[in-house]
């Protein structure tokens, strides 16, 4: 194989610890190469124009460029190559940059360390074969996971694009978090009058199939053709017939249904539309609660339904729905604040969550939009707010800032006032964090038109004093104990990633962090992309996120799947794996350990089995390589004697 | 009492004869400390079949290795009838486990075992040629060479693996012939004993231990032919070129890779039957590397191979829950 090595300078990225020339050099002395040289820019136009001349000039049958990680312009010298003629597969990339030069500053062992890297590389280069991608149809339609406002602002945008979009929301109405808010920052707009319309359009857009009150159970297949099965869970209403009148849910004797919509602050009925404008419309039997369903007699709502939609004897069932990529949108989920024994765990009836405080101060909320606290339903006139409470605290395993809070609270402080005029509120605060447009000076406008009294420093204790509660903290820009007598203590609780992410993740195929967010493709260059082709993510399930953000990326992550849909074909990647039926000796422990289900047995003359690898499943893995006892399995462009190859270079 | 449970075994398979393919057990060989393998299909044969303290052979093996692998199994074969003693039975486990055999493909003549006899220990004591006849009694062997009989210590004789068995009755069989065994060992500390005497010492004179026992091996490959589980044989990796991860250069290097490609591939499947140390011609503990891994899958994963057919092995599968590994 006639060989040529192209080492990038990177500028001084690289040329700055590493002797390019040197490098270029030497590997010209390596058995198969015939054309070495190191260029300021490899990856810039006229760079690589010198690889597709030189693959001209000196009939080159194969490329090496040392430069920097794959992950960053591998695809661009693939590119350059096919232009020139070769294989795109005939190219090998060695990481000088982030591997050599960018962590090291002793020039002499980096460039030793760029030689074995190119040495590798060439070694497995002389392995290498041409491979070839077959094109495979695109099924033009998308699964959005979660009817937040990210997933709604998502299926909104593809919807009115043409495209055919399947939405699932496993409560029972759609709109999340944003539906439960009663006004938005930093506006104050009135979050339901600007989600409400959104909502809507989603019950009323004809190519968007709307599943609430379901799950995904399973996902197979790959970009451009999944497979989704959803489980409809058991509402005990036939929606189909069900109109929302909501008789059944006033004549419901179970009255002490725990009421999720509004925080456990009320009760709800055993048959509950959580709220007025709930898309879908549509009742939900809570089987924890339905007298009927616990063995006694009642059947109330079953006699009193004017469309006879009550249906107790329902199961969940699933439907299978193919789609061509996938957007989650699965949101977040609020900390648990019992875990702080100094803010009463839970057990102080007027220390409440700031999402309790939304549900309170809104007018369909549980008290019709009156402050008053849960204890005894009387108006408050002294509330303190604490922020960071499960945010920014290594101590709770919770480190990060959930950029929402600051805002929040200086949103609620602002209602408070406007509600009760005669009120004092006090924010606890460790840093106020307002970096969006305009969040600055709405937080000035709640210190300074609105005197909010902003206290820099932690709360050490919340204790009960006759009918009010003593809250004793540090104010350290003054460096003195400070203790307020307040009647409600709203607590700021973080944001955490949605409880089930990580199982939804393992379905999705896609990474997440240790603390279950997401993991996009690439934080700056590819923030709605995951390393999965063909899944995308929207909102809070990458981080915390107000809603202007998931807005956006929603409507991101919507571009990405309308410019996949662009294309009727896209090409398959060749680098998957193979089975060499000669070796395969039908053990089918390839079978057995497949994360994707891509292996599967064929039967030759005679009965004899062999595994047989579906290269449009199959992700590329390897882990049936490694667990094939005779190496029948191989990956495409990793095979085991590409490895070895770069192994024995190595130690040689 | 071995002669009644050799008419047992003798009446049984005559029973069963009519229903089974073959019969494969254990015969007599010319040297009284050893039996070789026998197949059977005639009911003249059986008074061949034998049973004791020599039956040293696991004979799993027989029924996966090829031709029987290449042939796929008629749909109307009679089972293969096969005798076991605990460790063997524990081979057929895993390969039931890993689906190489049905249960129902074979008819398994269980035999609680009470320790087989290494005759490379006993010819340390005693030329082989002057042997005469060997028997087992109580806790030691009794060896005739036509002088004063000679009474060994069934703990200086018996193989290394059945000094530390867990399992001297078969896990899985369909009839059992005599009397139930007592392990030796019911802790992994005594199973484990030579691993951790192993581990015990500096890395260094393990490396030299290891050095210059895996210099002696001559890679005929007779551990890894007799392996029960060991079911590529011709396709074995060690001698492909394509894959090529293995040279014929005879150098201490590619010993090494050959016993731990071995070892690895075995890596919590081994029921450590000792078969490899068995038939190692030059003497190499090749089993303890094995036992090594079999010792970490029990305490890592609490797994040990081969004892529920049902059971799936821990690094045969997929399970996206194991993140703590």
């Amino acid at each position: 194989m006639r060989i040529g090595v192209f080492v990038c300078n990177c500028g001084t990225n690289i040329a700055g610890t590493v002797d390019t020339a040197k490098v270029a050099s030497e590997a010209l002395a390596f058995a198969d190469v015939v054309y070495a040289t190191n260029y300021m820019y490899t990856c810039s136009e006229p760079g690589q124009q010198e690889i597709q001349r030189a693959i001209g000039e000196y009939g080159l049958q194969g490329v090496v460029v040392a430069a920097c990680s794959p992950r960053m312009h591998e695809p661009t010298f693939r590119r350059a190559v096919e232009k020139a003629g070769l294989n795109k597969y005939m190219f090998e990339m060695a990481n000088i940059r982030e591997h050599v030069s960018w962590i090291g500053n002793d020039r002499e062992a980096n460039t030793r360390k760029a030689v074995d890297l190119v040495r590798m590389a060439v070694g497995k280069l002389r392995f290498n074969q041409p491979l070839f991608s077959s094109k495979m149809p695109v099924n033009k339609r998308l699964l959005v996971i979660g009817g937040g406002v990210a997933g709604i602002q998502a299926a909104l945008d593809c919807a009115d694009g043409g495209v055919d979009v399947v939405m699932v929301e496993r409560k029972q109405y759609i709109g999340g978090k944003m539906a439960q808010l009663d006004k938005t920052f930093p506006t104050i707009d009135c979050s339901s009058c600007i989600l409400g319309p959104k909502m809507v359009d989603v019950s009323q857009k004809e190519n968007i199939t709307l599943y609430a009150a379901s799950e995904i159970e399973s996902i197979s297949g790959y970009i451009g053709n999944f497979t989704v099965e959803i489980r409809k869970k058991t509402t005990y209403v036939n929606w189909d017939a069900c109109t929302g009148c909501g008789a059944c849910m006033e004549k419901c004797p179970a009255k002490k249904a725990e009421d999720y919509f509004n925080e456990g602050l009320g009760t709800a009925r055993a048959i509950n539309i959580p709220f007025p404008q709930a898309i879908p419309k549509k009742a939900v039997i809570d089987a924890q609660f339905c007298r009927q369903l616990n063995g006694k007699k009642c059947g109330v709502c079953a006699k009193i339904c004017p469309v006879k939609a009550i249906d107790f004897e329902m199961k969940d069932t699933i439907v299978t729905e193919k789609v061509g990529a996938i957007i989650a949108a699965t949101g977040y989920d609020l900390f648990d604040h019992s875990v702080y024994g100094e803010y009463g765990a839970g057990r102080l009836p007027d220390v409440i969550t700031g999402i309790q405080y939304e549900r309170i101060l809104s007018a369909s909320g549980p008290y019709g939009g009156h402050i008053r606290r849960p204890s005894d339903g009387k108006e408050p006139t002294e509330i303190v707010f604490i922020s960071c409470v499960g945010s920014r605290d290594q101590s709770v395993g919770r480190p990060y800032c959930s950029g929402v809070c600051c805002m929040y609270i200086a949103k609620q402080a602002i209602l408070t006032r406007d509600h009760l005029p005669e009120s004092n509120s006090y924010v606890f605060y460790m840093d106020i964090r307002a970096p969006g447009k305009n969040y600055d000076e709405f937080v000035r406008r709640a210190q300074e038109e609105y005197g909010v009294q902003y206290i820099r420093g932690r709360v050490g204790k919340i204790y009960q004093r006759g009918d009010r509660m003593v809250v004793q903290g540090a104010d350290t820009l003054l460096g003195v104990q400070v203790e307020v007598e307040a009647d409600l203590v709203v607590l700021a609780t973080g944001v955490e990633s949605s409880s089930g992410a990580g199982e939804l993740a393992e379905k999705l195929r896609i990474s997440y962090d240790q603390y279950g967010f997401y993991m996009e493709s690439h934080p700056k260059l590819r923030p709605v992309e995951t390393n999965t082709a063909g899944v995308y993510l929207a909102g809070a399930c990458q981080g915390p996120k107000d809603i202007p953000s998931s807005v956006a990326q929603g409507s991101a992550a919507a571009s990405k799947v309308q410019s996949l849909f662009a294309h009727d074909m896209i090409e398959t990647n060749p680098q998957v794996a193979l089975v060499n039926e000669r070796n395969c000796i039908a053990c089918g422990k390839c079978i057995q350990v497949c994360p994707f289900g891509a292996i599967q047995w064929k039967e030759l003359r005679g009965g004899i089995k062999k595994a047989e690898v579906l290269p449009s499943v199959c992700q590329g893995c390897g882990v049936c390589n490694a667990t094939c006892p005779p190496k029948a399995v191989q990956l495409q462009h990793a095979t085991d004697n590409q490895i070895l190859a770069e192994v024995n270079e190595l130690c040689a | 009492m071995l002669e009644n449970d050799r008419n047992q075994l003798h009446k049984l398979v005559e029973e069963a004869l009519p229903e089974l393919d073959m019969m494969i057990g254990w015969a007599e060989s010319c040297d009284p400390l050893q039996t070789t393998p026998v197949f059977i299909r005639d009911a003249k044969s059986i008074s061949k079949l034998t049973l004791g303290p020599f039956c040293s052979q696991n004979l799993a093996g027989y029924l996966v290795k090829p031709p029987a692998l290449d042939a796929p199994p008629k749909p109307d074969a009679k089972p293969i009838g096969i005798c076991v003693k605990g460790c063997d039975s524990r081979s057929l486990v895993a390969l039931i486990q890993e689906k190489f055999i049905t249960r129902d493909r074979v008819r398994i003549f269980g035999i609680p075992c009470r320790g087989t006899v290494d005759f490379r220990k006993v010819a340390q004591r005693v030329p082989l040629a002057n042997v005469k006849s060997a028997t087992m009694e109580g806790d030691s062997l009794v060896i005739d060479d036509s002088g004063t009989p000679l009474r060994l210590d069934l703990e200086e004789v018996l193989a290394r693996k059945c000094l530390g068995c867990r399992y001297p009755n078969p896990v899985i069989q369909d009839v059992v012939i005599g009397q139930e065994a007592k392990p030796r060992s019911s802790s992994l500390a005594a199973t484990y004993r030579d691993v951790a005497a192993m581990d015990a010492k500096p890395l260094e004179e393990r490396l030299a231990f290891w050095q210059s026992e895996l210099d002696r091996c001559i890679r005929c490959y007779a551990c890894r032919n007799a392996c029960p589980l060991c079911v590529c044989q011709d396709r074995c990796i060690v001698e492909t070129r394509e894959p090529r991860w293995l040279t014929q250069r005879v150098g201490i290097p590619e010993k090494f890779l050959f016993h731990f490609i071995h070892a690895m591939h075995l890596a919590g499947r081994c029921t450590g039957c000792g078969e490899c140390e068995r038939v190692c011609p030059m003497d190499i503990p090749v089993t303890l590397i094995k036992e090594k891994l079999n010792k970490i899958m029990e305490e890592m994963l609490g797994y040990s191979a081969g004892l529920d057919p049902e059971a799936v092995p821990p690094l045969l599968t997929f399970n996206p829950g194991e993140t703590e590994i």
